[in-house]
Formats: structure tokens, C-alpha cells, sequence
């Protein structure tokens, strides 16, 4: 059953001087549970696709709907409640709040949601059990992602939209953060789009969805994923 | 606590040296309001309660001689409760001490329970009628070290007495102790006031079965028009000299001046720090917000909403409102109790009437916090343009324009690149550089207007006291007397020249404006006055009209050329219509002036002076010791020390206002080059990475600053000038006129202080740059 439906999406911004066509006609859609990668080099539009899915930004044209409910009609109000509720976020440059402690950065998403999970299980499932007090200046960069990763799930999520999760980590860490993502995709039974450049990290989807100057040109099934330990770049 | 909450506090303790700075501000401006608020309150009701307590009249009438019956009959006027009458008196002090006139007023009292004005003894015994006992007003006796027991010689029409003191007294009458309006400042050493019983009073001074001087107390709801109409008939035939209202009593009405200004000061001074401290936060935040751009863009996608994030921020200027507020009421408080003693001390006002009003916590708290939390909102409203997905991207870079100077190639040339770099930078980011030249401007406008107050009194007592008058002594009759008695003069003292005055109270109106004060008649060509107008045009006294002093003309609503009542105490006088021949500018006191000879025709009697006006270097108190006539001698010299000494304590309070002005300025410009450094932690690194030192990066900020601060003190030239010219008005009382125009002097010192510190905070902004690790700047970004 599709969780996302997105259609004819197009969006446009202005850069500075600049008018940037970010997206083109994308349509696509991914089913509960599954495992997506949108694959494509830098400028292609994925940032941009994915802000648009996670609520966080509004398209100029197309529609996307979650769950059969069209989310791109939402007024601010809603879209931050879609957010709140529906999504969790994990970024490139894990974006955790430097103030607080790992805890309590991953306390700080479950406050604003009715149903969060245990912060003890959470701060388990991602290896933080040691690390729970330390300050991000104090944690390594894996370390912060697994921070930014348990503040995602912590308001469990249906939809957990990852922006190049691995893009500012060593290849060890990035495999160890990929395994981690895979792990709560399984085990969770939560709906994953990661976005990424790196092509190797698409072996181990259940779908890719390939990305060039703002337009999807290619959606495949990848019927053999492989667990993260398995790829390399 | 919420994380938010957690992060607020972090965040505080993060930028503890601003929060600090802005703290400062909205504690100095509380504790000014909650004590001088809570100062004025307790000083109000202590008033209100002596006077309760001590029975002060409502009407104070002065008169040639009223049997003791009359008084009596005064009573079954509608609207007065109690009538007490008085036998008054100023008699000269024979001390060993003749350079200076020591005088002293006598007032007979019946000590009874129907006594207005009475008196509260301090120290001493009651009087006893069996001899002849005088209480003695405290603030006499304590300059003079008189205590109970003492004796003190007068001279009462020729004859000497002696008095003892029975016991030393404060009386609500002279609570500042002043002689008449023209003695402005009180001389506690050479004038004092004392009270004996009638007995006594009627055997030293005489007058036979008669008061000249009666008190009168109202009804609640009295009609106070009309019972004074009923009063002065009742007088007339007795001879009435002035009728003189609670509110225009000397003392009271300098009293409540006094108050009047601290009210004044209490409502404008805590503002003023107040939208310092709310215009800072306002800026911390906006910089802040911007700075926060990614971490509120992730607040945002996690699923914060706007009302949340926005309240986040402004909780930071709430926090500092709240403190400032608790922290700045709590200290206020605790001077409040010192301020109101140090005032009662300085009036001697014998009881306290104290109490903290817990309210005053609240409304500063409250106060404060709607400052800042206003501020805030202003501050952080940029939260609400942050969308989540633009605060991910890399903020375009700002339009790069040519600023002004660099359309100058022959100038923008000249200059190395660090300069370049000041020049763009003061220009490229308007908002900072406004928020700075504002600071300084404010601050170089308070110094202004603080170094050229003391300058101001200092030229208003040397204006009025070598350039208004110009008379040695000024010479004061028990009774009117024959012009003869200047001739007469001559014989005792050696005089230079000496001309003679009238001097009697009236009152002047036009339409339903009133207005009761003493006329000066004065010789036509009189040496003694130099009267100018307002365009410093010099004004010759002429028969024919009648001179007013500026702040006469104003409160009478008259200008040169009107038509004028002046209506006459005395029984046998009309009222007369005068013109006025000019509105003349005299900075102390609130006087008409007419020429001697028209005065005497018209209002008065021909041939008769009331006082003498001369110069001389003879030593007049000691030659005229024991003249049976005089009443008064008041040397210009005298007047003089008395002034000093009241600069002497403007001077102190100068302090006080310089060390305010100071806070503000140093704050301003110390946190605005924190929100700079904070800004451009990376442009800094870069330079470091160039291989600039720290030194010369602080050079760079100094520059700004310094480019700046000029700028600043430019601006905060008229604006300083407003101040001073506002001042003059808010501060301007019947009393005296300030003209407050800074002078060159008062600029150049107003910006050498401002410089100094702008110099200080500087060096505060020194130590935060060495400490600043800059090339974490270059590390990645964390929220």
C-alpha cells in the first residue's frame, strides 16, 4: 500500500539574483515499509524533493499525498503538524542542537508528540547508551548522526526522510550509520527515504529513484538488496 | 523544565557577558524608579502626616493689626474650622559674630489645642510663661550650635532681650527654612525662626491686644474663593498685607516642588534606561535569530511551530526583563529607605512615615518584562520569515554594492585595504552601524546635557548677582519709613551710593490668571538693575508701565503692551489698570518692577521706602547692629555662599547622572561590537587564515567604533541640545528659570567622556577577542 504519492511535482526558487528550477514533473511513490533511495548528484534536486515530501517546503506545481491525504494543499499550521507528527528528519550535518546533551536533544523532538517512544529505547537502539550525556562538541561525527537519527524515530514517525545521512562521515561510520538506518527500517517497520550521490548506498534499497537536473529518469525495484556491511565505496 | 527552556538557559549562560551588560540597564532603571517612586511616596505621606499632625493652615494672613476679638469673629465665616492668631516679628540677633546679620522671626503661640502651625519640640522643655523662653527652629540652632539652656541677645525696637532657649523645635511653617521669596536658598546660620509664649511675646514686642499675623483653617469642602473674599473684607479695615495660600506658602511650595521633581524624575529617568535596554535586546535578538537560521530551521522540521520558536527567543529578553526587574526593585527598595531618610534629613522633617510597597515590585517586574518582551517580539520576529527548508541551504550572498565612499576613486584610493574593509563594513551593514551612532548619540546627549547643568547654576547665580543686580546690601524696614532715612544712612555707614526701594506684595491679574507678588520700585535710572528682554535689549524702568519678569509674564499670560489689575492689601488702595512697559528676563525669583515715584502714587504712599539698596565696603551688619529700623540686610556676598553651597550638591548629583550616562554608552558600544565580532567570526577567521593578527583584527573593530563614535557624538550634538533645551522648560520653576545652551566647553567635555567610555568598553571588547577561537569558525556547523 503507497504511504507517498507524489505527482507531477515541479518547484522554482529564486537564488539570490538567480531563479533556480529545482524539480521538474516528478511522480513517483513509495510503499509502507519500503526502503527508498533517491539517487543523483548534487544539484539535482533531491534536497529539494525531499523538503517538499517532509513538509518543509511547498511546491510551485504537482501534489503529494501521504497516507491518500494531499499534504502540498496544507496551510503552515498543517504542515507542521504533518511534521511534528507524521515525519522524522535526519541531515547531512546532523543539525543537533549544540546546548544539549544527546538525551536531551532527543528529548527535545519527543516533548511536541503525544506518542514518543521510550527515550532509554531509543538512545539503545542507536549505541548511545554510553554517550547519553555528552554535548555534541564531546561526540564524534557518527556519534551526532546517531544523536540526529534517534531525534528522528524518537517521535516515531511513519516516514523517516534522510538527507545525505552519510555524507559527512568516514566510510566506517557511514557504514555503521547505513546499518543503523536499515536495522530500524526492518526492525521498526518504518518507511525510509534516504537521499544520497553515493550510488554504492542504493544497493541496499528496495527501490531507487534516480535523479538528474530536477527530473526523475529512472524508478527501479532492486529485487537483492545487501546489508550495509556488504557495500563499499 | 521543557528542552526549550533548557536551551533558553544555556543560551543565557552562553552569551552571559551580553545578557550581563543588558541586565545592567534594566536594574539601574528600576532601581531609579522603584526608589525614587518609593522615595517620593514616603516623603509625600510624611508630609501629609506632619502637616496633619501639626496642623498647617490652609490660609496664611499677614496684617497690620488685628484686635484678638476680630480674630475670633473670623471663625463664623462658612468653611473655617479654626482661626489662630499671631504676633510676628523679624528682630536682629546681637552675636559677637557682626560680619554677618543674624535674624530671627519671633512668633508668639498660645500653645493651646486649637493652635495652627504648631510646633514639635525635639529637645528641650516646654515654655513657661514666668520668663523669657524662646523654642528655637532646629535647623537654626543646629548651624548656629544653640542647644536648650543657651541664651541668645536680640534687639527689639532699640531695646536688647535676652532669651533662653527652652527647647529647640520643627515646625511645618519652615520646613525649609527661608526667609522671604527673594532669599531663594535657605542661610540656616543667619536666618532662624522662634516661637514664645504671648506673654512674653506681647512684653518684647508690643502691639498691644493685637496679632498681625493669622492663621486659618478650612472645612473639608470649604469654598476657599469665597471664604477668602469674606476674609479680606473682614481684614480690610485692619489693614491687610498679603493673603497667602497653602499651596503658594514659601515652604510648601518649595516642598512640593521638590517632590514635583522627583515624580518628574522618577517617570522620565527609569524610560530612558528602559528603551536603552529594550532598543539592545532588540538588536541581540534579531542577531541572534539570524545567527540561529539553521537551528530554527530545524526546530521548525522537527515540528516546532512559529508561536513556540518565537516565544523561545523572546523568553531570553523576558528572562533579563523579569531579573533586571527583581533584582533592580529589590535593590531600589533597599535605597529607597536610605533616599527618603537622606530627604527628610535634608528638609527636617522630624517624623518618617515609612512603608514598602510591595506594589512597586510588581509594577517594575511587570514594567520590565512588557519592555523587554515588546522588544523581544520586535527582535525575534525574523523566526517567523525562517522556512525549514531555506534555513538548510546556504544563505545567498548579500547583493554586494559600492558603497558611497568607493565612488570617490581619488579618496577610496588612498586607502590601505584593512581600511577598506572599516569603510565597507560601517556602510554594508546600516542597521549595526545605526544601532551604535544611536548609543553613542544618546549617551554624548546625556553627557551634554549632565556637564552643563552645573555650568548652567554656576552662570545663573553670577547672572543674577553681578549682571541683574548689582546692589552690595539690600537693606529691609520693620516698618515703611520716610525716603529721608537713605539720607540718613549716610551718617552711619560710608556709603558709596545708595538708592531707596519699595518693596510690597500685590496681586496681579488679567482675566481669571492671578497671580500675587512683590512689586519693586525702583529709581528711574537705578544702578542697581540692569533689565534686558528676551533678546537682550536692554529695558529702562519708566512711569508709565509696569516691567515683568518672564516667568511672571507667563503665568500671568501677558505680553508687552497688555493691560494689567494690580490689586492693593492695603485699605485705602484701588485696584489699578497698568500696562505693561516689557517682559524683562531675571533667572531667580518672579518680581514686577516699577519706577519708585508712580509706585508710591499709585499703590502706595508718597515719599515712603521699605529698604535701601547700596554699595559700600563698610561693614554694615556691625554698624547697623543696632538700628531700631531694620529689619533685614542681606549682602550679595551672603547670597552668594549660600548658592555655592547648593552647587556643591548639584555637583554630587552630577556624579550620579555621569556614571548612568556612562553605563548606557559602554553597554551600547560593547555589545554591539560583541553582535559584530559574533557576525563575523567568519570573516575573521578568514583573515586569520590571511595571516592577520588578533591585534590587527581588533584594530579593525577599533576603527569602526572610532569612525563611529564620531559620527555618534556629530548627531548627538542637537540632540543633546534638545535635551538641555527640554530640561530647561521641565526644570524651570517660579523660582528660578534655567537657560540651559551648552556651551563649547560643555560639548568638548560631554565628548570626552563619551570617548572615555567608548575607550573602556573597547577594552572589554579587547579580552573577548583574544579568547575567541576563530578558527572554529571554520569548523562544520552545529546548531
Amino acid at each position: 500500500m503507497a504511504i507517498l504519492r507524489v505527482e507531477n511535482l515541479c518547484k522554482s526558487y529564486q537564488m539570490g539574483e538567480i531563479e533556480v528550477k529545482a524539480l521538474k514533473d516528478a511522480s513517483f511513490q513509495v510503499n509502507e515499509g519500503e526502503f527508498v533511495v533517491v539517487l543523483g548528484p548534487s544539484g539535482s534536486g533531491k534536497s529539494t524533493l525531499l523538503n517538499i515530501i517532509g513538509g518543509m517546503d511547498t511546491p510551485t506545481s504537482g501534489k503529494v499525498f501521504f497516507n491518500e491525504e494531499e499534504i502540498t494543499g496544507f496551510d503552515e499550521k498543517k504542515l507542521t503538524e504533518f511534521r511534528r507528527s507524521r515525519v522524522g528528519f535526519v541531515f547531512q550535518y546532523y543539525n543537533v542542537m549544540a546546548s544539549l546533551t544527546a538525551e536531551e536533544n532527543v528529548e527535545l523532538a519527543m516533548e511536541i508528540v503525544e506518542n514518543p517512544l521510550p527515550v532509554d529505547e531509543v538512545i539503545k537502539a542507536v549505541g548511545l547508551d554510553e554517550r547519553r550525556d555528552h554535548f555534541p562538541s564531546q561526540l564524534s561525527g557518527g556519534e551526532q548522526q546517531r544523536v540526529s537519527i534517534a531525534r528522528a524515530i524518537a517521535k516515531n514517525p511513519e516516514l523517516l526522510l534522510c538527507d545525505e545521512p552519510t555524507g559527512a562521515l568516514d566510510y566506517n561510520t557511514g557504514i555503521s550509520i547505513m546499518s543503523l538506518l536499515r536495522k530500524l527500517n526492518r526492525e521498526m517497520g518504518k518507511t525510509l527515504i534516504v537521499i544520497t550521490h553515493n550510488s554504492d548506498i542504493a544497493l541496499m534499497a528496495d527501490r531507487v529513484i534516480r535523479m538528474r537536473s530536477g527530473e526523475i529518469i529512472e524508478d527501479t525495484v532492486n529485487l537483492n538488496p545487501v546489508n550495509a556491511e556488504e557495500i563499499k565505496w | 523544565m521543557t528542552k526549550m527552556d533548557l536551551m533558553l538557559f544555556r543560551m543565557i549562560k552562553n552569551s552571559k557577558s551580553q545578557f550581563l551588560a543588558v541586565l545592567i540597564i534594566i536594574v539601574v532603571g528600576i532601581c531609579v524608579y522603584t526608589s525614587m517612586n518609593m522615595a517620593s511616596d514616603n516623603l509625600r505621606n510624611t508630609l501629609d502626616s506632619y502637616y496633619v499632625e501639626n496642623s498647617f493652615p490652609h490660609l496664611f494672613v499677614q496684617v497690620m493689626g488685628v484686635p484678638v476679638q476680630q480674630t475670633e469673629r473670623l471663625k463664623r465665616i462658612p468653611g473655617v474650622s479654626r482661626v489662630s492668631g499671631s504676633l510676628t516679628m523679624d528682630v536682629p540677633v546681637l552675636s559677637k559674630d557682626t560680619d554677618r546679620r543674624k535674624t530671627l522671626r519671633l512668633y508668639t503661640m498660645t500653645g493651646g489645642p486649637q493652635e495652627l502651625s504648631m510646633s514639635m519640640l525635639l529637645e528641650g522643655r516646654p515654655l513657661s510663661d514666668a520668663r523669657k523662653e524662646i523654642w528655637l527652629i532646629s535647623q537654626y540652632a543646629e548651624a548656629n550650635g544653640i542647644s536648650p539652656g543657651d541664651e541668645i541677645r536680640i534687639q527689639v525696637s532699640g531695646m536688647d532681650h535676652t532669651l533662653t532657649v527652652a527647647g529647640v523645635v520643627a515646625n511645618p511653617e519652615y520646613i525649609y527654612l527661608i526667609e522671604n521669596a527673594q532669599s531663594i536658598m535657605p542661610d540656616e546660620s543667619n536666618f532662624g525662626v522662634a516661637y514664645l509664649s504671648e506673654t512674653t511675646g506681647r512684653l518684647i514686642m508690643g502691639e498691644g491686644q493685637n496679632y498681625n499675623y493669622v492663621r486659618i483653617e478650612y472645612e473639608p469642602g470649604a469654598d476657599e474663593k469665597a471664604l477668602i473674599k469674606d476674609v479680606e473684607e473682614q481684614l480690610k479695615p485692619y489693614g491687610v498685607n498679603s493673603i497667602v495660600k497653602r499651596e503658594d506658602q514659601l515652604s510648601n511650595a518649595i516642598m512640593q516642588e521638590e517632590l514635583q521633581g522627583l515624580v518628574m524624575m522618577s517617570d522620565s529617568l527609569p524610560f530612558l534606561f528602559l528603551f536603552t535596554a529594550g532598543f539592545i535586546l532588540m538588536m541581540i535578538l534579531s542577531r541572534m535569530v539570524k545567527k540561529d537560521r539553521l537551528k530554527i530551521g530545524v526546530l521548525k522540521a522537527i515540528g516546532y511551530r512559529n508561536g513556540q520558536i518565537l516565544s523561545h527567543y523572546t523568553k531570553y529578553a523576558m528572562v533579563a526583563g523579569i531579573a533586571g526587574g527583581l533584582l533592580g526593585s529589590t535593590i531600589g527598595m533597599a535605597l529607597a529607605g536610605g533616599m527618603t531618610k537622606l530627604y527628610l534629613e535634608f528638609f527636617n522633617l522630624p517624623l518618617l512615615r515609612f512603608q514598602f510597597d510591595i506594589t512597586y515590585i510588581f509594577s517594575a517586574m511587570v514594567l520590565a518584562a512588557l519592555f523587554c518582551v515588546l522588544s523581544g517580539i520586535i527582535g525575534a520576529r525574523g523566526v517567523l520569515k525562517i522556512t525549514p527548508s531555506d534555513s538548510m541551504r546556504e544563505e545567498p550572498p548579500k547583493k554586494g554594492k559600492r558603497i558611497l565612499l568607493e565612488r570617490a576613486p581619488f579618496v577610496w584610493k588612498r586607502f590601505s585595504f584593512s581600511r577598506k574593509l572599516v569603510m565597507k563594513n560601517i556602510f554594508r551593514n546600516k542597521k549595526r552601524t545605526i544601532f551604535v551612532i544611536t548609543g553613542v548619540t544618546l549617551t554624548y546627549g546625556m553627557m551634554m546635557f549632565t556637564v552643563t547643568m552645573p555650568e548652567v547654576v554656576d552662570q545663573l547665580m553670577n547672572q543674577h548677582f553681578t549682571e541683574f543686580q548689582k546692589m552690595d546690601y539690600n537693606i529691609g524696614f520693620y516698618k515703611p519709613t520716610h525716603e529721608s532715612a537713605v539720607r540718613d544712612l549716610y551718617h552711619v555707614i560710608d556709603i558709596d551710593y545708595a538708592e531707596g526701594k519699595v518693596e510690597f506684595p500685590f496681586e496681579l491679574s488679567r482675566g481669571h490668571k492671578k497671580q500675587s507678588v512683590s512689586i519693586l520700585g525702583l529709581e528711574k535710572d537705578t544702578r542697581f538693575y540692569s533689565f534686558m528682554d528676551s533678546r537682550n535689549k536692554p529695558v529702562y524702568i519708566r512711569a508709565g508701565g509696569i516691567l515683568l519678569s518672564e516667568n511672571l509674564a507667563k503665568s500671568l499670560k501677558v505680553k508687552a503692551g497688555d493691560q494689567i489689575q494690580i490689586k492693593s492689601y492695603l485699605t485705602e488702595k484701588k485696584e489699578v489698570q497698568l500696562p505693561v512697559a516689557g517682559v524683562i528676563k531675571q533667572s531667580l525669583g518672579m518680581n514686577a518692577y516699577m519706577e519708585i515715584d508712580e509706585m508710591r502714587k499709585l499703590l502706595l504712599e508718597e515719599g515712603m521706602v521699605t529698604g535701601v539698596l547700596l554699595n559700600t565696603d563698610d561693614s554694615v551688619s556691625e554698624k547697623l547692629l543696632k538700628a531700631a529700623n531694620v529689619a533685614s540686610i542681606m549682602s550679595t556676598q551672603d547670597m552668594r555662599k549660600v548658592y555655592e553651597e547648593y552647587m556643591d550638591l548639584i555637583i554630587a548629583s552630577i556624579g550620579f547622572m555621569l556614571f548612568f550616562s556612562g553605563i548606557i554608552g559602554f553597554c551600547i558600544v560593547y555589545i554591539a561590537t560583541m553582535i559584530s565580532i559574533n557576525e563575523r567570526e567568519g570573516e575573521f577567521s578568514s583573515l586569520r587564515v590571511l595571516g592577520f593578527t588578533k591585534m590587527e583584527i581588533f584594530r579593525m573593530i577599533r576603527r569602526e567604533n572610532n569612525i563611529i563614535t564620531v559620527a555618534g557624538i556629530l548627531a548627538g550634538i542637537p540632540v543633546g541640545w534638545m535635551f538641555c533645551k527640554y530640561s530647561s522648560e521641565v526644570f524651570s520653576t517660579d523660582i528660578y528659570s534655567l537657560d540651559m545652551m551648552p556651551t563649547l566647553g560643555t560639548a568638548v567635555w560631554a565628548g570626552v567622556f563619551t570617548i572615555g567610555f567608548v575607550l573602556l568598553a573597547q577594552l572589554a571588547t579587547y579580552r573577548k577577542i583574544r579568547k575567541l577561537d576563530f578558527l572554529q569558525a571554520l569548523k562544520n556547523r552545529a546548531g
